[in-house]
């Protein structure tokens, strides 16, 4: 038996023969960076999982995890590929505790599906998250990426709503991190070292989350703006506001063009606020930041409700993965810097898109200190390419003179070559290393794609 | 290592007159608010990381363990030096280096005191959320090395949620910053980690917190009922009517009797349950909700409403629940307190059993709790010169933390292991749990050099 028959043969026999695929074409469509595995397996509960994994271990064989797939762009590129453990048939829900605002899911589970479910409970409930791709991903991924949406300025993000996490460590081990509890102090979080890992530490398989009420109200305000400055300044004044808004998100035109969401957005800057709240908040909120935003040189105020308001966000959270369906070599950046610097960042970034002679969509959590970049490079990458590489080691050295940093989500292969993925080095890899080396030494899970090259 | 010889090598680092070695304060720096003692074998005052990194680098070359140490508040045992070696206090590195209000974070050193940094940024109209009941001593890595709590955590969250960067001095003395003033830094969410380790991953150095505007409104209220559960299901229906009130806070008649007798702030000594009802947002339909409140309260069979009407009513009223364990210490020389976690819906259920554990041991035991979290604390009242007594105290303070680790919950919600609760570690977490932890540990400290013996249960001899 060759070693490919081998793999095979000893996954089916864990998993059965139907959630097992062999077969090469329908690999190569699976293929990270280039890599393609000799097997795709799809356990259907977290035992199978650990065996899974134990088995590999055993065997030294690297194992990537993947759940909706709308983020294998994201990472390194792999050291080594040879079995994607599809996490989509572990979808059940283990403890759904509506009483005590709590669900423990597990990580197959697409949050569309659990967004619904949620809605149709009593008086409405929600996960306060709204990262990107609507329809396509799972709930495991969307926290071992640590994606996350422009309500977090209100809500926070999961590493303030998740409660536990149940993992597959490396060795096969099941281990619990965390549990049900609001407040938990027992031992180390764990849970939070697991958010954001991209299964370099475990592979997640089932997720408990804080719930929230659904708001009472809803609505979005859209302030076109003629300048950087103003734009940014009305959403600064906001920040630090009594007013506590939802979102405070900053888009550029060619953004607002690619929403398509109203023709009275022509506008080089676009300020989107949302608002969550009970009615009389939602109310006031409209008519005083109407006002605000005149006062700081927005040349319109429109407010989206109801399905406008829906439809607007949704197209807004899709972005990347429309774009990325007609651009195959979409470039996706995230920068991270101190609140204070959004013009800085967005303005580095234009000057330097207009250097290089490309066009991007632009938006940033100007609550939150993060900017997004999509960058549609056309068909034929070629020359562009080194143009890119360029660009990107600018804004990286930008981000880190603004207190942060520049993530690069999606890039083709030549580009990922080229740079580091994941921005500058901090002076914590070394504990990044260490804790790798400790928990995954013999580096089965997805190696090379994590942060430090582990 | 020569007790002598430490102690010079010491003072060659810091400075003589900051290493401490007399007995008295060798016991004055032995114990916290626990009943856990330990000796250190000496206390180093350092004044800076580059201090805190030579004192870590001597200890690790000779063995010595390090203990950090605060203010002395935690409740657990985390900063009894029970294995000796030095005793690292803070106090010194006190300040507040940097209110960043642009960017809305605020710099500051370990021995920073909770409430000075509170009053710092409240000047420029900003709120630092956490509020351990003990803040007016509290330092704010104490705080981070339990996760501390507090009465607000149901809309806000513990310190976790708060701490976003970090200096760090390994156990090599190497130095790194975790985290940051900006979001989302690529790596492990290495603050995560290192929030609630109870000193033994790293010494903080520095810390970077969330600064948030305040809220235009605050209401609040004390509802008075004449049985617990009633209480219990008003906080169960706020919830049901979706509303995230900011605090929702309880004490049973023997609370609310000693915290009378203390501070006279009007709690009727015959309630046999009062509950504390925060809300926070724009002043907008705060009426309303206010209202809606008292509804539910009404509902559920409340004696009476109080609404504070001012900020003095406010204060009177939080008076009375900040001051409710030193009002309690009042009644018996010791107390102990638990802090286990139930989901909030079995609340009722865990305390009527805390009751009975109570009446079992024939002890008593006065109850204050987050109602809103499930997270409760049982003080168990005793005099620990009564041999007997005291060991039917440990024994309860076990099946308490049983109980609640049965329904779901968790055996501690913000007081952290520390020596006391390891023990309980079992009740939770399974072998394999606790190896995984095992191996944070050795990544972060693989010689132990670090507040050894608390946290993690003794790895069995193979």
């Amino acid at each position: 038996m060759s070693n490919n028959e081998k793999l095979a043969s000893k996954l089916r026999e864990i998993v059965g023969e139907a959630n097992v695929i062999t077969d090469p074409e329908k690999l190569k469509a699976l293929a990270v960076d280039g890599l393609t595995p000799q097997a795709m397996v799809s356990p259907g509960t977290m035992e199978e999982t650990s065996k899974v994994v134990a088995w590999a271990c055993a065997e030294k064989l690297a194992v990537i995890p993947m759940g909706g797939g709308t983020k294998m762009a994201l990472g390194g590129i792999p050291k080594k590929f040879d079995i994607l453990l599809s996490t989509k048939r572990m979808n059940r829900y283990n403890d759904y505790d509506i009483a005590n605002l709590t669900v423990g899911v597990e990580s197959g589970v697409s949050l569309a599906e659990i967004q619904a479910k949620l809605a149709a409970e009593g008086r409405g409930y929600f996960l306060p998250l709204d990262p990107q791709h609507t329809q396509g991903a799972t709930v495991g991924g969307i926290v071992a990426t640590n994606d996350t949406g422009s309500k977090r300025f209100l809500y926070g993000s999961h590493r303030d709503y998740i409660l536990g996490i149940k993992a597959v460590m490396p060795n096969g081990d099941i281990v619990v991190a965390g549990g049900k509890a609001v407040k938990n102090v027992a031992g180390y979080d764990m849970t939070k070292m697991m958010i954001g890992s991209m299964g370099a530490l475990g592979i997640i398989c089932e997720i408990t989350f804080r719930i929230t009420p659904r708001p009472d109200a809803e609505a979005t305000l859209l302030f076109p703006f003629n300048g950087l400055k103003e734009a940014a300044g009305f959403l600064k004044k906001l920040l630090h506001s009594k007013y506590y808004p939802a979102s405070l998100e900053l888009m550029n035109g060619r953004m607002a063009t690619d929403l398509n969401a109203t023709a009275a957005m022509k506008a080089k800057y676009v300020a989107a606020v949302a608002l969550d709240g009970i009615e009389e908040w939602v109310a006031r909120l409209k008519t005083d930041l109407s006002d605000m935003g005149r006062q700081e040189g927005a040349s319109d105020v429109i407010v989206l409700t109801a399905d406008a308001h829906r439809d607007f966000w949704i197209a807004y959270r899709d972005i990347a993965g429309s774009l990325a369906k007609t651009h195959p070599n979409l470039i996706s950046l995230k920068a991270n810097f101190a609140l204070s610097k959004v013009p800085e960042m967005v303005g580095a970034l234009e000057a330097g898109l207009q250097e290089a002679g490309l066009e991007g969509a632009l938006f940033c959590r100007a609550g939150n200190g993060i900017l997004y970049a999509e960058l549609p490079l056309g068909d034929d990458l070629g020359s562009k390419a080194a143009v890119v590489v360029a660009l990107i080691g600018k804004l990286n050295a930008e981000a880190v003179k603004n207190g942060g940093n520049l993530v690069v989500e999606r890039a083709p292969k030549a580009v990922k070559e080229k740079v580091n993925v994941w921005g500058q080095t901090r002076s914590d890899v070394v504990v990044v290393r260490r804790l790798k080396e400790k928990l995954d030494p013999s580096g089965i899970l997805n190696p090379g794609r994590y942060v430090g090259g582990v | 290592m020569e007790r002598t010889t430490m102690i010079e090598a010491l003072a060659k680092i810091v400075g003589k007159e900051d290493v401490m070695a007399s007995e008295m304060e060798i016991q004055l720096y032995g114990y916290d608010a626990s009943l856990n003692r330990g000796r250190p074998d000496c206390i180093v005052m350092p004044a800076s990381t580059e201090e805190v990194s030579k004192v870590v680098k001597f200890a690790r070359a000779n063995g010595i363990p390090v203990v950090a140490r605060g203010a002395g508040t935690n409740l657990s045992g985390g900063s009894a030096p029970t294995q000796g070696g030095i005793a690292l206090l803070f106090t010194r590195m006190n300040r507040i280096l940097e209110i960043d209000v642009e960017n809305q974070r605020v710099v500051v050193e370990p021995g920073a005191i909770t409430l000075d940094i509170k009053g710092a940024i409240g000047k420029y109209g900003y709120l630092y959320h956490p509020d351990p009941s003990s803040e007016k001593a509290t330092t704010i890595a104490g705080n981070l090395g339990e996760n501390a709590g507090g009465a607000h955590c149901f809309k806000y969250g513990c310190t976790t949620n708060h701490v976003l960067g970090a200096e760090v001095v390994l156990y090599d003395g190497e130095v790194i910053e975790v985290g940051g003033k900006s979001l989302d830094n690529p790596g492990f969410d290495l603050p995560g980690l290192m929030v609630g380790s109870e000193g033994t991953l790293g010494m903080v150095t520095k810390l970077t917190l969330r600064m948030m505007p305040k809220t235009e409104a605050v209401k609040t209220m004390l509802a008075i009922y004449d049985t617990i559960a009633d209480g219990a299901n008003t906080v169960s229906d706020i919830v049901k009517a979706g509303m995230i009130p900011t605090t929702l806070e309880m004490m049973d008649n023997l609370t609310i009797k000693a915290v009378e007798a203390a501070y006279h702030v009007g709690f009727p000594e015959d309630a046999a349950s009062i509950l504390l009802i925060e809300l926070d947002g724009l002043k907008d339909g705060m009426e309303r909700l206010t209202e809606q409140v008292v509804e539910i309260c009404k509902k559920n069979k409340v004696r009476e409403v109080r609404v504070a009407q001012n900020e003095a009513e406010r204060e009177k009223i939080w008076a009375g629940r900040k001051g409710a364990f030193g009002a309690v210490g009042r009644l018996r020389p010791n107390y102990l307190v638990n802090d286990p976690t139930v989901p909030r819906t079995r609340l009722p259920e865990a305390l009527a059993q805390v009751v009975e554990i109570g009446k079992k041991y024939n002890l008593p035991i006065a109850n204050v709790f987050h109602a809103g979290d499930g997270n409760l604390h049982p003080l168990i009242l005793f005099d620990e010169r009564d041999k007997d007594e005291l060991d039917r105290v440990h024994k309860a303070a076990f099946e308490i933390m049983k109980i609640c680790a049965e329904m779901g919950g968790t055996i501690s919600g913000e007081h952290g292991i520390g020596v006391e609760k390891l023990k309980g570690m079992p009740l939770i977490f399974s072998e394999r749990d606790i190896a995984a932890m095992r191996n944070v540990k050795k990544a972060f400290d693989p010689e132990n050099v670090y507040n050894p013996g608390k946290l993690l249960p003794a790895e069995k001899a193979a």
